[in-house]
């Protein structure tokens, strides 16, 4: 495998800090040495009522073999999430778990994240395990999010699985001048098992890079990722305050060799093509405590309005007659190369907060948008968060979509969605 | 004329001198405290919260909540006007702005991660009492969160009794008790509660009781948006 000459200079800067230790004329005092177990977690138990879309095709390929008798469905699950943090001096782990519980048939456990963690100085650190990145200054959408999970707009503050990886981060400070602090992280991350499910070839390990700053009280960051079989990308983010209540932010990146899956004449056709995605973001608190959100996404390797057309009708032409290998094809197209919630080129993000309004104590409504630019569709949410007793939240959260049948939220498989959340911290 | 000139510039700078001293005498420059946050409202219901808050030099402070448990590994960081929230479920911190309260209450983050008065206002004399000096207070700059401040002293320990929050236009915004003198050890002896009210928020108030308060030196990387999800590593 070969690196370029930057990424060795980074590796050879990065591990120079770790051998040499704490830096010099750092005299701080050591914390206390004591060991310390933390447990926490939270419960979610969800309840859903959906209005079904019966003539949407995502609908048909949802219940292929038997399609229930009424529009109107429900669904009801919970969700444990558990977590243990142990430090010891400079040595830590970490352990974040989450299970999904339909039914005994129908459950599943999840590893989030489990990574030691060791400090060979204060400001150096190496990581090994299953992590979450979570890279980007957008909230709703991260273009440079290199590394991160798949981000649900819906609900970017979900907790999400990891990536199975090793970093080193090493971060330095500034007591003077335009420049505050700096931080640079290698992550390694060794091919996923594509032989056997056990053995990757080594030549397919990637390598992910990002150098953050302080800057004239600006947050600046700038990354990268290098692999032989993913499309290689660079990109850089951006965060500042312009008065004490608006804060703006961005991100651009550029891809090569990005695989792009459109579908013409009814047939997948997968194109290699390189471009700019960027992200542009507003955070405005207004003096009556509201919260405005606005972001605009450019996703240059998504599809196009006329583009989107044909995939739903190509999810039309599968689902129509009686062919089940048809609509197992066309099934199988759908779920491999056009997974995903957002699947176009630009999207508006709009979210309103405003805690306690019309002094509804401990009451935080928020209505969000997402506004799809080239086919006019959207999708409309409202979550309203009730905090009655301390580590104990209600929510309810309607959701609808708008948008003509071959639009990117008209053609979901539901209309309407309503969902009930209970959650109990310890 | 000159005379009355060079007689107002040695006020104001004796003001800011005071106002340094009283910065002094509310807070070690750098240090570790474990404060309880109650927000009580109109019906008689509390709220509460404790952090875990670390301090250096003028201009870095950060706090992590240790309870209730729903807002466990949550943390907040400032460096000068910078103000950062890290979310433990999306392990990320998110730049927000100032003014932006994070726990609710009468309380902003400005106020309960307040830097040295003396790094954010310039201080002018007013009529005082025969007890209190009575200074008031401009922001050096847009970005902090109160235009205007007032502030009582007392003058025999300088040791502030009370502030009050003013807008740009004039407008009261919210005021600050500072009770309850206790030694906390190693040399600092200061009020243990801060009670605050506001116009704007009729019927609520929220306190802020010092648990504890230790001098105590931290390497500067401590204040970086990279160590956010490791503040608890401190304790």
């Amino acid at each position: 495998m070969r690196h370029p000459r930057w990424f060795v200079f980074v590796v050879i800067s990065a591990l120079r800090s770790v051998l040499f230790g704490q830096e010099e004329g750092a005299s701080e005092v050591p914390a206390e040495e004591t060991k310390k177990l933390e447990w926490s977690g939270n419960l979610d138990v969800k309840y859903t009522l959906f209005h079904m879309d019966e003539s949407s095709a995502a609908y048909v390929l949802q219940f292929p073999m038997s399609r229930p008798s009424s529009p109107f469905l429900s669904q009801y699950r919970f969700e444990p999430y558990l977590n243990a943090e142990y430090r010891v001096r400079d040595l830590g782990f970490s352990l974040s778990t989450h299970a999904t519980y339909f039914s005994d048939a129908e459950a599943s456990v999840d590893i989030f994240e489990a990574y030691g963690s060791f400090n060979p100085s204060f400001g150096t650190t190496l990581q090994a395990g299953k992590r979450v990145y979570n890279w980007g200054k957008g909230y709703a959408f991260n273009p440079v999010g290199f590394v991160n999970p798949v981000k649900d707009p819906e609900n970017p503050e979900l907790a999400q699985a990891g990536l199975l990886s090793a970093n080193v981060e090493y971060v330095k400070s500034f007591s003077s001048g335009a420049l505050q602090n700096m931080s640079l992280l290698l992550v390694v991350i060794p091919s996923s098992g594509s032989t056997d499910n056990r053995f990757g070839e080594l030549k397919h390990t990637d390598l992910a890079l990002k150098t953050s700053f302080l800057l004239w009280d600006t947050d600046i960051d700038f990354m990268g990722f290098y692999s032989i079989q993913k499309p290689r990308r660079v990109g850089m983010d951006i965060a500042r305050n312009m008065s004490e209540n608006v804060e703006v932010h961005g991100e651009l990146t550029y891809s090569a060799n990005v695989t792009r899956f459109t579908i013409a004449n009814n047939s997948l056709v997968a194109t290699t093509t390189n471009g700019v995605s960027y992200l542009l973001g507003l955070r405005y608190l207004h003096e009556s405590n509201t919260t405005l959100i606005a972001e605009y996404f450019h996703n240059e390797f998504g599809l196009s309005a006329s583009e989107f057309d044909a995939y739903t009708r190509f999810l039309g032409s599968g689902t129509q007659g009686n062919d089940p290998i048809l609509m197992q094809h066309v099934a199988s197209v759908h779920q491999t190369y056009f997974r995903g919630s957002n699947l176009m080129k630009d999207f508006v993000y709009l979210k309103l907060t405003k805690p306690e309004p019309f002094d509804w104590l401990y009451f935080t409504p928020s209505v969000f948008i997402i506004y799809s630019v080239a086919d006019r569709s959207f999708l409309l949410s409202a979550a309203m968060i009730y905090k009655p007793v301390t580590n104990v939240e209600f929510i309810l959260w309607p959701t609808l979509v708008s948008g003509g049948e071959n639009t990117e939220y008209g053609s979901k498989a539901f209309r309407q969605r309503v969902e009930v959340w209970m959650r109990v911290f310890f | 004329m000159m005379f009355l000139v060079l007689a107002v510039s040695a006020s104001a700078q004796n003001a800011n001198i005071l106002l340094k001293d009283v910065d002094e005498n509310l807070m070690p420059e750098s240090y570790e405290a474990n404060r309880r946050l109650i927000n009580e409202e109109p019906d008689g219901s509390k709220k509460e919260f404790t952090f875990y808050t670390v301090k250096k030099g003028r201009d870095k402070i950060a706090m992590l909540y240790l309870l209730p448990a729903s807002e466990k590994g949550r943390a907040t960081l400032r460096l000068g006007e910078n103000m950062w929230l890290y979310v433990p479920s999306a392990k990320k911190p998110i730049r927000i702005t100032s003014l932006q309260s994070v726990v609710g209450g009468v309380f902003n983050n400005a106020d309960i991660m307040q830097l040295e008065y003396s790094t954010e206002y310039e201080a002018t004399y007013a009529e005082g009492t025969d007890k209190e000096y009575l200074l008031e207070l401009k922001a050096k700059n847009k970005t902090v969160a109160y235009d205007k401040l007032k502030m009582w002293i007392a003058k025999d320990r300088k040791i502030l009794r009370k502030v009050e929050a003013y807008s740009a236009s004039g407008m009261l915004i919210k005021t600050l008790e500072f009770k309850g003198d206790k030694n906390f050890g190693g040399g600092i002896s200061r009020p243990s509660v801060i009670e605050t009210y506001s116009p704007l928020y009729k019927g609520y108030r929220s306190l802020m009781v010092y648990q504890s308060i230790k001098k105590r030196q931290f390497p500067d990387e401590v204040f970086t948006l990279n160590y956010m999800g490791r503040l608890g590593d401190l304790r």
